[in-house]
């Protein structure tokens, strides 16, 4: 395909997808509100098709795309949920296709903390959340959204300006297999030197990345942790004497 | 490390987008919440596909560190979000925009409904009444028009909005 239908049809299922993300968060009747999410997704995919695909063999691609559209729909069903806990849950499903993303990008031990921490800790605390404070269910603050129409060209803008600049920048990179993709000078740089000890997809050199080059950032980000703790306690709502 | 790295660029830009979305559009104070954290994830994405292509994990490092700050966050926003709960026991979010600059534009529509069932009718030629004092305050979210009758039969009271609209 030639550059400028490349262009046209990226620009092409971006507006599609904005269409089907105005038909989501508009106040209209269920079917056209799912129809809507369902051709927002399709429209971000197939703009997301618009790029060379994965490198590897047929299971890298199939793998790649399951991942990358689980992760997308249920990114749009779940800002476009009128119901609390399935926009929850939804965002679990989200996580859950950016993790397979993360373990395609030879991050496998990220891809685990990722899922302990959001799907495990992170989502688990807001269903409570919910609960506790959304006994009654929906209520209308849900049904109406925020300046839906505003925040769509906005957004839908800056994506379209940021997958420019990647097209931009795709042009330019070597074709797979044939080396690193990056400009001479970034190529020349000796961070980006391949060696032993940073082996992008072993556990061992994250280790010593962490606690070697950033051994101060560590200890930092654990008492940022118990700061944050105490402070969460201290913010939290004391239940008054006597109740429940 | 190769072109095929734009793909992943590109999911990790969507996730971001949708995630800014989400955090305009949601009027409930935990999904403004979430919509955050789905930033994050793309975020993170862009991080680990920069950190491959440069071959070095300088991108991993940064995203445990954005995972720890996002657990951190999330303490201490949902505590706050039930502190602000048990104040006005409603997690609507546009309660607390009074906390803004007054002078501010409002983007916000009023409701529809409730304005359309507010009577207006024509101001009398002139009050009898010396003024005294400013005009009362008015909420923004339940837009009431002062009366300018008498007649009981003219004078329809909005009623606050209900889980069916």
């Amino acid at each position: 395909m030639s550059d400028s239908a490349v262009q046209g049809m990226l620009y092409g299922s971006l507006a599609a997808g904005a269409v089907g993300m105005w038909l989501a968060t508009s106040p209209r009747t269920g079917a056209l509100r799912v129809l809507g999410s369902f051709l927002a997704s399709a429209g971000l995919i197939a703009a997301v098709a618009m790029f060379s695909g994965p490198g590897g063999d047929v299971t890298n691609k199939i793998l790649f795309w399951m991942f990358a559209a689980s992760a997308l729909l249920s990114g749009v069903l779940m800002v476009t949920s009128r119901e609390p806990v399935y926009a929850a849950l939804w965002f679990a499903l989200a996580t859950l296709g950016t993790c397979g993303l993360f373990m395609m990008q030879a991050a496998p031990f990220l891809a685990a903390a990722t899922i302990i921490v959001y799907a495990g800790a992170i989502i688990v605390t807001f269903l409570f959340v919910i609960m506790l404070a959304q006994q009654q269910g929906r209520s209308f603050y849900d049904y109406r959204a925020r300046t839906p129409i505003m925040s769509i060209v906005a957004s839908w803008l800056m994506l379209a300006a940021l997958l420019w600049n990647f097209q931009v920048w795709q042009k330019s990179a070597p074709a797979p297999e044939t080396g690193p993709a990056l400009t001479a000078e970034a190529a020349a740089n000796p961070f980006s030197q391949p060696s032993e000890l940073n082996k992008v997809d072993s556990l061992r050199a994250l280790g010593l990345s962490l606690f070697g080059d950033y051994l101060y950032a560590v200890e930092i980000a654990g008492t940022l942790l118990l700061v944050a703790g105490i402070g969460a306690i201290a913010i939290a709502p004391r239940r008054a004497e006597g109740t429940i | 490390m190769t072109a095929d790295s734009g793909c992943y660029l590109a999911v990790g830009a969507a996730l971001f987008v949708l995630g800014g979305i989400g955090f305009v559009t949601r009027r409930n104070l935990i999904l403004i919440f979430l919509s955050v954290e789905l930033m994050l994830h793309g975020v993170s994405l862009t991080l680990l596909t920069f950190g491959r292509m440069h071959n070095n994990l300088e991108g991993q490092s940064f995203t445990i560190f954005m995972l720890t700050v996002a657990a951190c966050e999330a303490a201490l926003g949902l505590s706050l979000v039930l502190s602000l709960y048990q104040r006005t026991k409603s997690l609507d979010v546009d309660i607390w925009s009074k906390l803004s600059e007054p002078d501010l534009p409002k983007w916000d529509k009023p409701v529809q409904p409730l304005e359309s069932r507010v009577v207006r009718e024509e101001h009398p030629a002139s009050p009898r009444l010396t003024k005294a004092g400013g005009l009362p305050e008015i909420d923004d979210d339940f837009p009431v028009e002062l009366a300018t009758t008498t007649d009981p039969r003219k004078v329809l009271t909005p009623s606050p909005p209900d889980d069916d609209y």
